[in-house]
């Protein structure tokens, strides 16, 4: 069977760094560095500067995909919950920036889950024969809708970019793509929301200030990403024809570090297999899997071919699996300052 | 103990690492040291282990393991044939 492939990786962080002293000080948050570690796992995150957008996140860390690879794309899906503007899409200026005329270029909305979703329509699109070499960028500046202020959120995230060139490639080549899960309940549309500034409540006037900030309900939230990321991931595994102990390499969502801690052991993973970032970028929303693959932990430690599962949950509420070999790709750091 | 009581106290000794002499009905999650991401993973894996809809919303710090328990049979006895 003809598959798709992962063959340039390329990631774009913003230099300033900020930890847990700053964000409780800034906030003003009853809390400290000691119980957001414990109740995390995060101890520090990057974040953009004034004046840095999403998409300028999202064109550097796609050049760097682009150099990775060696190839230009013929097509790009940009993730993203956090997109320069409401109107137009980012995705058409990123493509423009990155000098490749008349690509089809559109944004893909599935919050904390759309890097997957955008990396499963990929690998869709190249299989249908509507395009040969799909860029996926997941790209988010959450600084730009956090609350300082609020306790249950301020300290969870960190703003970023990464990105993967596919390309069409033979079965058993390194970064194929073998399956995909994904899903939605938008009966859980309430617990992570941004209220305002959408059709249905514009509050053009900002009367209503607060419903214009990110909001999650923490605890409900826990309950449902363990569940849909345990069965998303045991689907996506089942349908590659793996099973958990084939695995040498786990990457989910960094979100929280005991619902990574949960998921993996619910679905029987050693911890050698398992990698993240949370710890030194917190959650970077659809930033999160891409910047993973570019890290250089897991890019010392696993060879090309490895069998590889990633999985993410987000606002929707959505989730998402996809099964993969390790790519073969020298991935291309960027940091902008 | 019955057989409910005594798997909770078995998975809060396990999974948990609270001591087992400290579990008795009137305890409370805070005096166990469960934070609240614990009572909620406490929680999920109660509701895999029985398939019962256990509400993790409507717990807190105060909650005492006694009141799970009952909580827990209410939900066994409504899902038995012949229950209300």
């Amino acid at each position: 069977m003809p598959r798709t492939a992962v063959v340039g990786i390329g990631s774009c962080l913003p230099a300033r760094s900020v930890d847990n002293e700053e964000v409780i000080a800034e906030g003003r948050l009853d809390s400290s560095d000691e119980w957001i570690r414990r109740r995390t796992g995060i101890h520090r995150r990057r974040r953009a500067a004034p004046g840095t957008a999403t998409g300028d996140l999202a064109v550097y860390a796609a050049a760097a995909a682009i150099e990775s690879a060696d190839a230009a794309p013929d097509f790009v899906l940009l993730a993203t919950t956090t997109p320069d503007h409401p109107c137009p899409a980012t995705a058409p200026a990123v493509a423009h920036r990155l000098g490749l005329p008349r690509v089809p270029a559109l944004d893909l909305a599935a919050v904390c889950s759309g890097f997957l979703y955008a990396l499963a329509t990929a690998d869709a699109l190249v299989r249908a024969g509507a395009c040969r070499r799909p860029l996926v960028i997941g790209a988010d500046t959450y600084s730009t809708i956090v609350d300082p202020a609020d306790r249950d959120t301020a300290a969870l995230f960190g703003d970023g970019a990464g990105a993967v060139l596919l390309a069409a490639a033979e079965d058993g080549a390194p970064g194929a793509l073998r399956a995909a899960d994904l899903g939605s309940d938008g009966g859980g549309a309430a617990l992570i929301t941004v209220a305002a500034g959408g059709s249905r409540q514009p509050d053009r006037q900002r009367q209503d200030p607060d419903a214009h900030w990110f909001r999650m309900r923490g605890r409900s939230v826990y309950g449902q990403a363990v569940r849909h990321l345990t069965d998303s991931a045991g689907r996506a595994l089942a349908a590659a024809g793996w099973r958990p102990a084939d695995l040498g390499a786990f990457v989910a969502h960094q979100a929280n570090q005991r619902i990574l801690d949960s998921v993996a052991d619910r679905l029987g993973l050693p911890p050698a297999v398992r990698f993240g970032n949370l710890r030194e970028l917190g959650n970077t929303a659809a930033a999160s899997i891409p910047l993973v693959l570019a890290d250089d932990g897991p890019q010392r430690a696993l060879a090309p071919g490895t069998p590889t599962l990633l999985t993410a949950f987000g606002g929707g509420l959505t989730w998402a699996s996809v099964a993969l070999t390790w790519p073969a790709a020298t991935p291309v750091r960027r940091t902008l300052p | 103990m019955d057989q409910v009581t005594a798997r909770i106290a078995a998975v809060l000794t396990e999974k948990f690492d609270v001591p087992a002499e400290q579990v008795t009905d009137r305890v409370s999650f805070r005096e166990l040291d469960l934070d609240s991401l614990s009572i909620v993973e406490l929680y999920v894996t109660l509701q895999e282990e029985w398939g019962v809809p256990l509400d993790a919303e409507a717990a807190d710090a105060d909650t005492t393991v006694g009141q799970l328990v009952d909580d827990v049979r209410k939900l066994l006895d409504g899902r038995r044939p012949g229950g209300d």
